[in-house]
């Protein structure tokens, strides 16, 4: 049996597994690490955003404040944002005047240059780095006392930065590890799931040809395996039943070979022992030449049978009508029939299959000339020709003993007997319904038997083309 | 009638060769390819009996130059292969008649006289006679004495081809296949029951008996003298 390779070796299942799973967890790993960095990010930013949000109350306040109560505005803004740290305002009058900034000028520099907002929100922050220092920062306009002050706020972000850096940093080691781990935990799992497979093959490395009885055990197996094992114990099975069909072949033949061998050497060596005359020699080369005969044609047949079952016999198919094969096969055995006191009807509408003639008569000839064995005289043969849904049928039917049924199913066995006494009947070898299905089975037909009392019908059935 | 037969098989060479001889005729015989090719191609015969599984020069390469030479001498294979695509591969490349392996002595001959007979211009006639035995063959009626015997068509069929091949033996594969059309061994003994019957109608009633059974090989027709 040649074994197709297709060129690569596919990939290792093991391999299949951990590709599919590294890919799977790096994806997953790196989309949870960025959403959670989005996610400290954007709270770090709302943080911010609150906290400039309270920077300009507090100034607004105070500022309203001072208004109110009349006082200097740099004095009271000098406490207005006291206990925050890295905390910066600046506020200008409607004049574009400073009236308080914090000692570092270059925060007042830059805020100066921004657009006042509406309103403080994450997305419309100004940022900026100066002194290599990060701020974030905003500018609004408020109205106090009747009048409009610009409020700049900022906060010094380097705690956020260095904070975020860190955090990554670990985030992205978490996430590395875990990763690692998990695919080692899967490598290992695949492993472990595979330990039923390396079970299964040591159990199948023990069967051999002499032990093919054994099975293997499908309760032991996991639900996935079951269908693998329950193929294989039927593979098993098949095996076994045509290695000892096929033991009881040879054993057939040897058996079929031996009684015309022994024959053969014996009324030889018989005859040989004394001197003869010539009608005597003439007398044994005649035997000889009889049991020769029936060994040929065993040895035809077998290889016949042989060719069949590798598929080499194949029909020459041509367009026949089934009545008109059985009517010819009729006139072949009227003589027979005739003689034996047996009459041959015909039943049935024509049929045409797809066909070879030769062998198609020989089945029908095989039959027949079965049925006529055990047919008595004055009874009927009746042949039935017909049409059913699966194809062409032909029927054989004679009247007799039933055949056991314990022995319906060998009936088409190669050198199968119901009475092992008939062993050696003067016709055939008892390949006769062996080649029958082997024909029937190479046009892609079947054929079958039942038995009852009184009754025995062989059925051939073919497809029509 | 001169007959080339070539196989390696030193036994069955012999036999074949001794068999045809003592049937009257010229047979040549060729032990390997080598000689049966330069045979076939340079003397003339009236047949060819070619083994087709040779060790150097094979029976379809000795068929296919003497096909190409346009010789039509007709040849008959033995083989000990029965496949379709080597009877398909025989008969393609020229080969007249195709036989396996085992065979019956009695089926060689009886091929090998209807090879030479197909070869040789038919005879047209409308009646044959053999001793008292006349045939009608436009009538399909048969007459023996001057008494009319009532045949059926498949027992006319029969005493022609025995009549036909009168003093040949006649296997009963051959006779299955020439009188009925069936063309595979049957299990049965359905030739020697028909034979007994037309026996009972041809030779019962009258002398000399006709329809003789050669044992182990099938049956001819010859005129009894006997000796």
């Amino acid at each position: 049996m040649a074994v197709r390779s297709a060129g690569r070796r596919p990939l290792s299942l093991n391999n299949r597994v951990m590709l599919f799973v590294g890919v799977t967890i790096s994806l997953s790993m790196f989309l949870i690490g960025h959403l959670v960095l989005k996610a400290v990010e954007r709270h770090f930013i709302e943080q911010d955003v609150g906290e400039l949000k309270v920077i300009t109350q507090a100034v607004e306040h105070t500022l309203q404040k001072a208004v109110n109560r009349s006082l200097a505005f740099s004095d009271a803004l000098t406490e207005a944002v006291s206990g925050h740290h890295g905390v910066y305002f600046i506020v200008w009058n409607e004049d574009d005047e400073l009236i308080y900034a914090p000692e570092d000028t270059g925060i007042a520099q830059e805020l100066k240059a921004y657009t006042p907002l509406e309103d403080i929100r994450p997305d419309n922050l100004y940022n900026w780095k100066s002194n290599g220092n990060a701020y974030s920062g905003s500018v609004v306009i408020k109205n106090i006392g009747g009048r409009n002050y610009r409020i700049a706020s900022a906060i010094n972000m380097d705690f956020h930065i260095k904070f975020l850096i860190n955090f990554r940093r670990s985030l992205w080691l978490i996430m590395v590890v875990a990763g690692a781990i998990t695919l080692l935990a899967a490598w290992y799992g695949v492993h472990q799931g595979h330990a039923p497979l390396r079970v299964l093959s040591e159990a199948m490395r023990n069967i051999h040809a002499d032990r093919l009885h054994v099975r293997l055990d499908t309760q032991t197996m996991p639900s996935e395996l079951k269908p693998l094992v329950d193929s294989f114990n039927r593979m098993i099975s098949r095996l076994e039943d045509s290695f000892v069909r096929l033991s009881n072949f040879s054993a057939d033949i040897a058996h079929e070979l031996r009684t015309p061998l022994t024959n053969l050497i014996t009324q030889t060596q018989v005859g040989l022992s004394k001197s003869r005359s010539l009608d005597e020699y003439r007398e044994l080369l005649y035997s000889n030449l009889e049991e020769q005969e029936r060994l040929t044609k065993m040895v035809n047949d077998m290889l016949w049978l042989a060719q069949s079952e590798h598929g080499l016999i194949r029909p020459e198919l041509e367009s026949l009508n089934l009545i008109v094969e059985v009517q010819a096969i009729f006139e072949f055995f009227e003589a027979l029939a005739e003689e034996k006191g047996i009459a041959l009807v015909i039943e049935g509408s024509p049929v045409t299959v797809q066909g070879d003639r030769s062998m198609l008569r020989r089945v029908i000839s095989n039959l027949l000339s079965n049925a006529i064995r055990y047919t008595n005289t004055g009874e009927e043969i009746r042949i039935q020709v017909g049409q059913e849904e699966k194809g062409a049928y032909i029927s054989v039917e004679n009247p007799g003993p039933a055949i056991p049924p314990e022995h319906l199913a060998n009936l088409f066995d190669r050198f199968y007997r119901v009475e092992p006494s008939r062993y050696r009947d003067s016709e055939g070898a008892g390949l006769g319904l062996a080649i029958v299905k082997s024909v029937v089975e190479a046009h892609g037909g079947n054929v079958s038997v039942a038995s009852e009392p009184g009754r025995t019908c062989f059925t051939v059935s073919v497809p029509i083309s | 009638m001169r007959i080339l037969v070539v196989e390696d098989e030193s036994k069955t060479g012999d036999y074949i060769r001794q068999g045809l001889t003592e049937a009257g005729f010229m047979v040549t015989l060729a032990r390997n390819g080598l000689d049966g090719h330069h045979l076939a191609m340079t003397e003339s015969f009236d047949l060819l009996v070619l083994d087709v599984m040779l060790p150097d020069v094979d029976g379809w390469r000795i068929v296919q130059s003497l096909r190409e030479a346009e010789r039509q001498t007709p040849v008959l294979f033995l083989t000990a292969r029965d496949s379709v695509d080597d009877r398909v591969k025989g008969l393609e490349l020229g080969a007249d008649d195709y036989l396996v392996k085992p065979f019956a002595f009695a089926e060689l001959l009886a091929r090998v006289r209807t090879l030479l007979r197909r070869s040789a211009a038919p005879v047209v006639t409308d009646q044959i006679k053999v001793a008292d035995l006349v045939l009608d063959l436009l009538s399909h009626r048969a007459m023996r004495g001057g008494r009319k015997i009532n045949l059926s068509h498949k027992e006319f069929c029969l005493l022609e081809l025995l009549v036909r091949r009168q003093g040949e033996v006649l296997p009963r594969s051959l006779i299955a296949s020439q009188v009925w059309d069936m063309n595979f061994d049957s299990d049965t003994n359905v030739i020697d029951v028909a034979i007994r019957r037309l026996r009972a109608k041809i030779d019962d009633d009258f002398e000399p008996k006709l329809i003789h059974t050669v044992r182990g090989m099938g049956y001819k027709l010859e005129i009894d003298d006997g000796s």
